[in-house]
């Protein structure tokens, strides 16, 4: 039993004057502060992800199926 | 609908108003009769006839404490954020949608037994059916709509480059699947017009529904249909951010220097061009690819734009890097950017596997990207690995579950029925019709739109013993 899931964001966009500021910090990824780097290629978490995706059954987009939706 | 149940702690009371939707509205100024959907919405109540539900149990339709609606919708499970003022919040309650449907899969796996149920947060089933991420803003109407449209058109074409989830194969509406490739977009494929008051078929890249949810005079409510379901935290602040900075760039009278030739061709062609070479003709002559309209629109925003707050501010820088990273190293972007990570993680299995791009499994494992399933979802796995980059805190989005954002009336919303949810006769997007003694008791939260007011209708929601303290407060004040 598959579902899909339809996600529908709200949001404001009035007068910048009337939104009140809410500073986004600079997000914190992994690694320094000098941004994402070039993800290695031989790493365990790349080991790790192969393994999950491994296990992925590859006729499961065959067997899925949904109605259309807006 | 067993699903959506699975969520709530007591019995299921009907207690959504449909009255407030008016889909067939146009923003053009016309109604229309008819929406193409409106046969295959005849076809499905005829399937469903033989279940022993009413229209109104099956939908099941949930406002929860934090303001959302969750309710199944053409037998998926719908989510919808409260309304959300900054773009932290809007990123913290999209992560609480999937927290709860995830708490909701998981009850409902309690009574069947084992993990049956399974939620992908995604747009296709690669059988040529699609459902959407939909983007809602509010928006001056004083804002002339055909500015709006030729404001956004362009923008919107392009805006898959920086927000794409990423898509094995291509697809056509009800015509199926053909595999092979690797596209920025989940949704593109099913564009075929540019402006439509429809959404389920001949869908628009602009959807002029016109269904404000606010007072008509004054505002619009800006319903696009085109977007992805992203996974990265980072892509959604992206989406969102941009559009409403353009939507900012609009009121303050920017109109682009061009238009383009056909911008549902160009949507397509930009989709399957992964490497972002792909050109688009624009009607004044000459050609842009999508990463230059992206380049032209926050190059423009810097000019038009005067008295940037702090949170336009880093909607300005991280557009800029990320479209200089997307020029000269892509996978700077891993973890960011949802079709730069999902491509990844599927280039490393074709090479691993020695399978070509066209292997069945590759639609499998884009799927299993949007599984909310924590042990089971690819990029929750990436995300357990530290690898992807975070927007909110743990404790935001634990929050978010709970409560809407303190400054709309979503937040509004929720404290209705984190107060008063047995008193609560009926609810929608814009008030609250309460049990009384005497009869309804109506509040109004069709113009709790601007902090003041919001600050106001929340104290008195905080301080009322009852429904008619609030509705007595709220007439008092004014």
């Amino acid at each position: 039993m598959e579902h899909a899931m339809k996600f529908v964001q709200l949001i404001g966009s009035l007068d910048r004057k009337e939104r009140p500021v809410d500073p986004i910090s600079k997000p914190s990824g992994p690694g320094d502060d000098s941004g994402p780097k070039r993800p290695e290629t031989d790493s365990p978490s790349r080991d790790n992800l192969m393994k999950r995706m491994k296990k992925v059954d590859p006729k499961q987009a065959e067997k899925y199926r949904q109605r259309t939706g807006e | 609908m067993e699903l959506v149940r699975a969520y709530l702690d007591g019995h299921f009371t009907r207690r959504w108003d449909y009255r407030g939707e008016h889909p067939h509205e146009d923003q053009r100024g016309f109604r229309v009769t008819e929406l193409a959907q409106d046969k295959e919405e005849d076809l499905f109540a005829e399937q469903d006839a033989h279940r022993p539900f009413s229209f109104h149990e099956m939908k099941s339709d949930l406002v929860l404490p934090n303001g959302a609606r969750f309710y199944n919708d053409h037998t998926h499970p719908e989510y919808a954020t409260p309304e959300c003022r900054t773009i932290k919040d809007i990123v913290a309650h999209d992560r609480a949608g999937e927290r709860i449907l995830w708490v909701a899969a998981q009850r409902r796996n309690e009574v069947l037994g084992g993990r049956v149920v399974q939620l992908y947060k995604n747009n296709t089933d690669f059988h040529g059916h699609s459902y959407g991420c939909h983007d809602n803003y509010l928006v001056p109407r004083a804002i002339n709509f055909d500015n709006l449209v030729r404001g956004l058109l362009p923008f919107l074409v392009s805006r898959q480059v920086i927000a794409g989830a990423g898509k094995v194969g291509r697809e056509a509406q009800e015509r199926g699947f053909t595999p092979g490739g690797f596209q920025l977009s989940q949704r593109a494929d099913f564009m075929e017009t540019e402006l439509s008051v429809d959404t389920m078929h001949n869908r628009p890249i602009l959807n002029t529904r016109d269904e404000p949810h606010a007072t008509r005079e004054r505002y619009r409510r800006l319903h696009l249909i085109l977007g992805d379901a992203n996974m990265c935290e980072y892509t959604t602040a992206l989406k969102i951010g941009t559009t409403r900075v353009v939507l900012d760039m609009i009121a303050a009278g920017f109109i682009p220097s061009f238009d383009l030739v056909s911008p549902v061709a160009a949507i397509q062609a930009i989709s399957q061009d992964p490497d972002l070479k792909t050109v688009v003709k624009r009607q004044e002559g000459g050609t842009i690819s999508g990463l230059d309209i992206q380049r032209e629109y926050v190059e423009q925003a810097r000019r038009v734009l005067t008295n940037i707050d702090e949170e336009t501010e880093w909607i300005l820088q991280e557009w800029e890097q990320v479209i200089d990273q997307l020029q000269k190293d892509p996978l700077q972007l891993l973890g960011k950017i949802d079709w730069v990570t999902k491509r990844w993680l599927l280039e490393s299995f074709v090479q691993d596997e020695g399978i070509g791009w066209d292997d069945p499994w590759l639609a499998s494992l884009d799927l299993e990207y949007h599984n909310i399933d924590p042990e089971r979802g690819l990029f929750y796995g990436l995300e357990a690995e530290g690898r992807a980059t975070s927007i909110s805190q743990e404790d935001e989005i634990q929050e978010a579950m709970k409560r809407g954002p303190l400054d709309t009336r979503g937040g509004l919303r929720g404290l209705c029925v984190q107060r008063f949810g047995e008193d609560i006769n009926s609810i929608q997007w814009e008030g609250v019709d309460f049990n009384g003694k005497d009869g309804k008791l109506h509040l109004d939260l069709l113009d709790h739109l601007e902090p003041v007011s919001v600050a106001h209708c929340r104290a008195a929601l905080e301080a009322a013993k009852t429904p008619l303290d609030v509705i007595e407060s709220m007439t008092v004040e004014q």
